[in-house]
C-alpha cells in the first residue's frame, strides 16, 4: 500500500486536470488556438518557460533544497550576450551562437555546482547571490530592452507553422531527458537527492552526480535563451525576475518535490504548458488596465495552492490510487481534443447543417433517400435519442473507468496508449492542416 | 578554569593589572591625540571635550573587553594543553595550513590592486594606496583576531567591515562624513532596519519571508490610497499594520507545514497581496495601479530628511529605529518570546520536548514581520511623498542581504537582531560609497550579489557530509 501511496506520478493528477480545464476554457475563449499558426506561436511563446522549468526541476531532483532562483537572471543574461555579441557582429554563425548560449549556462552553472560543493554555502543563498550580481550586470550589459538576434533566428519567432525550428529544439532537448532518465547517472541522482548521505554511504560518487545534474541544468538554461531570443527577437534584461517566479510556479505545480528526489520532464513541461495556458486564457479576458496585475496575483495564488497541494497529494493519493495518470491523461486529452475540433470545426459544418435542416433525420446522415415503409422504427423520438446517447456515454465512461484503473498498477504507459495518443494526435493534426483556414475562423467558402 | 561570567560582565576588567594599565594609558594616548586634533581644527571647545571623552570611554571599553577575550581564551588553551590534547603536525606544514586562505585572499588582493593600477591610470592616487593598504591589515586583523572570539565572529568581521568601509569612504569620497550624508545613510538604514526585524525573526526560526518587498509595496499605496479615501490618517495608518499583520498570519499559517519552502511560499503570497491591492486601489481610477494624493504632515515629518525630533533636525524615524532596535535586541536575549525562538531555531524536537508551541511562534514570527513591512512601507510613503507599488523591490534582497551579512544563519538558531543592524549599516555605507565613487544601482546590485557569498562562505558553511554520517 505504501508503494502505491508513493508514486511520484500521482502528483501529475493534478496538473492533468488543469491542463485539460485550460486547454477547453483557452480553446472556447480564442478558438484561433486551433490552428497552425495558434498552436505555432504558442510552442513558441511558452518554450522559454519549458526550458527554464526544465532547468529548475534538475537542479530540484538534486536536493539540498536547490532552487536555482537565478534561473530567469540567467537566461535573460545569455540573452542580452549574445545579442550583444551578435550586434557587434562578432558572433553571428548558428554553431558559434549555441556554442556560446550553452557554453555560458553551463560555465555559470559549474560554478554554481563548484561553490555549492566546495564552499559548502547553502543553495539558496548562491542561487540569491547569483540573481543579484546577474539581475544587475544584464542592465550594464544592455540598459534597456534593444538589439537585433542572430540572422538565421529572425524566421523562427513568426510561429506561423508548428514544425518551427523551436518545437524540434524541444523535442530534441525532452527526447534526450526521457533517454537520460534511463541511465544509471539519473538513478544516482535521484538517489542523492532523496538522501544524500545514504547516496554518499552507499559509494555514489555525489559531487560528479551533482556537477552532472548542473551541467543538465546548464544545457537547458541556455537552449531555454537561445528561445527567448528567437520569441522577442532582441534582448531584454528585464525580464528575469518574472521569468523565475512563473518557472518556480511551473516546478511546484508540475510535482517536482523542492527538497529534492521526485520529479520529471513530464511534470515540468505540464507545469509550464499549464502556467503558459494561465496566462493565455487570463488574456482572453479583458481586465483593461489592470490586466497586469490581475496576472500577477493569479500567479501568487497559484505558487501557494500548488504548494498546498503537494501537502494533500499523498492524503488524496491514498484514496485514488485507482486512478492512473496516464490514462486520465488519454481520456481527458480526447474531450479536449473534441472539444477543439468541434471548435475548428464550427464554421466548416454550420452552413453544411442549415442546408440538410430541411431533410429527414435519417437522410441527413446517410444522404440516400430510406425507403419510407421499410425503415419505420428508426425514427427515432426525443426520448429514443436521450436514452441512446446516456448509453453510449454510461458505456464510454466505464470503459474509461476500467481503461484508467486498469493502467493504474502498470509504471508505465501501455502500448494501447500509446498508440491511442498518437491516433489522436494525428487526428487532430490533420483536422487543422488539411482544412482551409477560412472555414477555420468561420468564414464562408468561396 | 577561567569564570565564563567574566565576558558577560557590563563593563568587563581584565585580571591582569598591567593590562588595565596599559589599556588606561593607550585610551588616554588616543584621546590626548584627539583633542589636539579637534582643537588644531578650531572646532568649540566643549564639542571637542564632549567627542574626547565619549572616545576615551569606548575604547577603554572596547580594549577591555578585548583582553578579557583573549585571557578566557588563554585560560581554556592553558586547560587544553595541560590535558594533553596538543595538536600534532610538522610546524611549517601547519602554519601554512592555518594561514592558506588568508595568504590566498592577501595575494589576491594584491594582484587585483596591481592589475587595476597598471591598467586605470586615474587609479593611480595616495589615497588608493592608502585603502589598499587598510584593506590589507583589516584582512590580516579579521583573520588573526577573529578566531579568538568564540562567540560573536560574524559581528566582529562585519564591525571590521564597517570600519573599513567608513576609513575607505571618507578617504575617496568628499563630504562623505558630512552631516547630511551621514543622516541619509542613518535614514535608509532605518527603513531597511526596520523591515529586517521580522526577516530576522524568521530567519532565526530557520524559514525565511520573500513577501516583506510587496507588503511594503502595498502598504504604501495602501495607505495613500486609505488617506485619499477620506479615512483619517492616524486610523488609516493603524489599519494597514494591522493588515500588514494578518498577511504575516497567513503566511505563517501557511508555510507551517511547508517550512522547506517558506521562502517559495511567501514569495507567492507576495505576489498575490501585491497583484491585490493594485486591483484594489485601481477600482474607480483612471490610471492604472498609480495612486496620486497628499500625504499626511505628521507622516511626511515622521520620514522625510528635513523632519525635526523634538525640535532636533533629525527625521524621527531613526530614533524609532533606534529604539525599536533596542526593543528587539533586548527582548531577544532576556524574554521568553526570544528565548524559545533561539530554542526551536536550535533543534525543533528538544524545544518541543521542553513544551514550547512550535506552530505559535512560528506564526507569530511572520506576524511581526508583516506589521513591521507594513510600517516601513508606511514610512516609506513619509519619505517619498508619493505611493508607488515599486518601492519595496530593493528590499527584496537587502532585507536578506543584511540579516547574512550580519551573521545570523539562514538555518536558524544563530544570530540576533544587533548582527543585522551592523549588517544594515554595512549595506548602507556601501551603498553611499558606490554612489559616491559613481556606480549606478546595476553595479551597486552586482557587488551585493557577490558580496553575500564570502560573507556566508566565512561563518555560515554547512558541515561536510562526511562529517554529517
Amino acid at each position: 500500500m505504501s508503494e502505491r501511496a508513493s508514486n511520484p506520478s500521482t502528483y501529475l493528477l493534478v496538473p492533468i486536470l488543469l491542463i485539460a480545464v485550460l486547454l477547453a476554457t483557452a480553446t472556447i475563449r480564442a478558438p484561433n488556438l486551433v490552428s497552425m499558426s495558434g498552436f505555432g506561436s504558442a510552442i513558441i511563446v511558452a518554450a522559454p518557460l519549458i526550458f527554464a522549468t526544465y532547468a529548475l526541476m534538475v537542479l530540484a531532483v538534486a536536493g539540498r533544497g536547490t532552487v536555482d532562483l537565478s534561473v530567469g537572471p540567467l537566461l535573460a543574461f545569455i540573452n542580452v550576450s549574445v545579442v550583444q555579441l551578435n550586434t557587434a557582429g562578432i558572433i553571428t554563425s548558428p554553431l558559434a551562437v549555441f556554442i556560446v548560449a550553452l557554453g555560458i549556462g553551463v560555465l555559470y552553472q559549474l560554478l554554481f555546482a563548484a561553490i555549492v560543493i566546495w564552499v559548502r554555502v547553502q543553495p539558496i543563498i548562491v542561487a540569491l547571490s547569483g540573481f543579484l550580481a546577474l539581475t544587475g550586470i544584464n542592465l550594464v550589459i544592455l540598459p534597456r530592452p534593444g538589439g537585433l538576434a542572430p540572422e538565421f533566428m529572425q524566421s523562427w519567432g513568426l510561429g506561423t507553422t508548428i514544425f518551427s525550428p523551436v518545437l524540434l529544439i524541444i523535442l530534441i532537448a525532452t527526447a534526450a531527458w526521457l533517454l537520460f532518465t534511463l541511465s544509471p547517472f539519473y538513478s544516482n541522482l535521484r538517489m542523492m537527492g532523496y538522501d544524500e548521505r545514504a547516496a554518499w554511504t552507499s559509494g555514489v560518487r555525489i559531487n560528479i552526480v551533482r556537477i552532472g545534474a548542473h551541467v543538465i541544468a546548464g544545457l537547458f538554461t541556455g537552449l531555454g535563451a537561445l528561445c527567448y531570443t528567437a520569441l522577442i527577437s532582441s534582448g531584454d534584461p528585464t525580464q528575469g525576475t518574472n521569468m523565475t517566479l512563473t518557472a518556480v510556479t511551473a516546478v511546484v505545480l508540475g510535482g517536482v518535490s523542492l527538497s529534492g528526489g521526485r520529479g520529471g520532464a513530464a511534470g515540468a513541461l505540464l507545469g509550464a504548458l499549464n502556467l503558459y495556458l494561465i496566462g493565455y486564457v487570463l488574456a482572453t479576458f479583458n481586465f483593461g488596465a489592470i490586466q497586469a496585475f490581475v496576472t500577477q496575483m493569479s500567479y501568487g495564488i497559484i505558487l501557494v495552492l500548488s504548494l498546498l497541494l503537494t501537502l494533500l497529494v499523498p492524503v488524496i493519493s491514498r484514496h485514488v490510487s485507482f486512478i492512473s495518470p496516464w490514462s486520465a491523461f488519454v481520456v481527458l486529452g480526447s474531450v479536449v481534443v473534441a472539444i477543439m475540433l468541434h471548435i475548428a470545426g464550427r464554421g466548416s459544418f454550420a452552413p453544411a447543417e442549415a442546408i440538410a435542416d430541411r431533410a429527414p433525420t435519417l437522410s441527413r446522415y446517410l444522404l440516400t433517400e430510406p425507403a419510407s415503409a421499410g425503415l419505420p422504427a428508426l425514427s427515432v423520438s426525443p426520448f429514443q435519442t436521450f436514452v441512446f446517447l446516456a448509453v453510449a456515454g454510461l458505456l464510454s465512461l466505464v470503459f474509461a473507468a476500467r481503461l484508467i484503473n486498469a493502467e493504474a498498477r502498470a509504471r508505465r504507459m501501455g502500448l494501447f496508449l500509446y498508440i491511442f495518443v498518437a491516433l489522436l494526435l494525428t487526428g487532430l493534426f490533420l483536422a487543422v492542416t488539411l482544412q482551409p483556414d477560412a472555414t477555420l475562423f468561420g468564414g464562408a467558402a468561396p | 578554569m577561567s569564570q565564563p561570567e567574566s565576558r558577560m560582565q557590563l563593563f568587563p576588567i581584565p585580571r591582569s593589572v598591567a593590562l588595565i594599565w596599559v589599556n588606561i594609558a593607550l585610551s588616554l594616548i588616543v584621546a590626548a591625540i584627539g583633542l589636539g586634533v579637534g582643537f588644531g581644527q578650531g572646532m568649540p571647545a566643549q564639542q571637542v571635550i564632549l567627542f574626547t571623552v565619549i572616545t576615551t570611554a569606548v575604547l577603554l571599553w572596547l580594549l577591555n573587553y578585548v583582553a578579557v577575550s583573549f585571557e578566557t581564551r588563554a585560560a581554556e588553551r592553558a586547560a587544553m594543553l595541560a590535558a594533553g590534547q596538543e595538536p600534532q603536525g610538522r610546524p611549517a606544514r601547519q602554519v601554512w595550513r592555518e594561514n592558506r586562505v588568508m595568504v590566498i585572499a592577501m595575494l589576491a588582493l594584491l594582484a587585483l590592486y596591481l592589475l587595476v593600477t597598471a591598467t586605470v591610470p586615474e587609479f593611480r592616487s595616495i589615497t588608493n594606496l592608502i585603502a589598499f593598504l587598510v584593506l590589507e591589515l583589516i584582512l590580516l586583523f579579521a583573520f588573526k583576531v577573529s578566531g579568538k572570539f568564540a562567540s560573536g565572529r560574524s559581528a566582529f568581521v562585519g564591525l571590521i567591515v564597517l570600519l573599513a568601509l567608513i576609513i575607505i569612504s571618507s578617504f575617496t569620497i568628499d563630504g562623505f562624513l558630512s552631516g547630511n550624508n551621514v543622516k541619509a545613510i542613518l535614514l535608509f538604514a532605518s527603513f531597511l532596519g526596520i523591515a529586517c526585524i521580522g526577516q530576522t525573526m524568521v530567519a532565526l526560526m530557520g524559514g525565511l519571508d520573500l513577501s516583506i518587498p510587496f507588503v511594503i509595496g502595498s502598504a504604501n499605496i495602501g495607505l495613500l490610497f486609505l488617506t485619499t479615501l477620506g479615512v483619517p490618517s492616524f486610523v488609516a495608518f493603524g489599519f494597514i499594520l494591522i493588515l500588514g499583520g494578518l498577511i504575516g498570519l497567513v503566511n505563517g499559517l501557511l508555510s507551517y507545514k511547508l517550512q522547506g519552502q517558506a521562502l517559495i511560499l511567501t514569495l507567492g503570497t507576495g505576489f498575490a497581496v501585491a497583484g491585490l491591492t493594485q486591483i484594489l486601489t485601481s477600482i474607480g481610477s483612471a490610471y492604472g495601479g498609480n495612486v496620486f494624493g497628499t500625504v499626511p504632515g505628521w507622516l511626511s515629518n515622521l520620514a522625510a530628511m528635513n523632519g525635526k525630533t523634538f525640535g532636533l533636525s533629525f527625521p524621527p524615524t531613526i530614533l524609532i529605529w533606534i529604539v525599536l532596535a533596542i526593543i528587539v535586541i533586548v527582548g531577544l536575549r532576556k524574554t521568553a518570546y526570544g528565548r524559545y525562538i533561539y530554542a526551536l531555531g536550535g533543534n525543533r524536537r528538544s524545544a518541543r520536548l521542553i513544551g514550547v508551541s512550535e506552530l505559535r511562534w512560528w506564526v507569530l514570527a511572520y506576524v511581526i514581520s508583516g506589521v513591521f513591512a507594513a510600517l516601513t512601507g508606511a514610512l516609506l510613503l513619509g519619505w517619498s511623498g508619493g505611493g508607488f507599488i515599486g518601492v519595496g523591490d530593493p528590499y527584496l534582497f537587502t532585507t536578506l542581504a543584511a540579516v547574512v551579512i550580519g551573521g545570523t544563519s539562514l538555518l536558524g538558531g544563530n544570530g540576533g537582531y544587533g548582527a543585522t543592524v551592523i549588517g544594515v549599516l554595512v549595506l548602507q555605507v556601501l551603498t553611499s560609497f558606490l554612489l559616491g565613487i559613481g556606480l549606478s544601482y546595476e553595479w551597486q546590485q552586482f557587488i551585493f550579489g557577490l558580496l553575500i557569498l564570502p560573507m556566508v562562505a566565512l561563518y555560515g558553511r554547512s558541515p561536510h557530509i562526511r562529517a554529517t554520517v
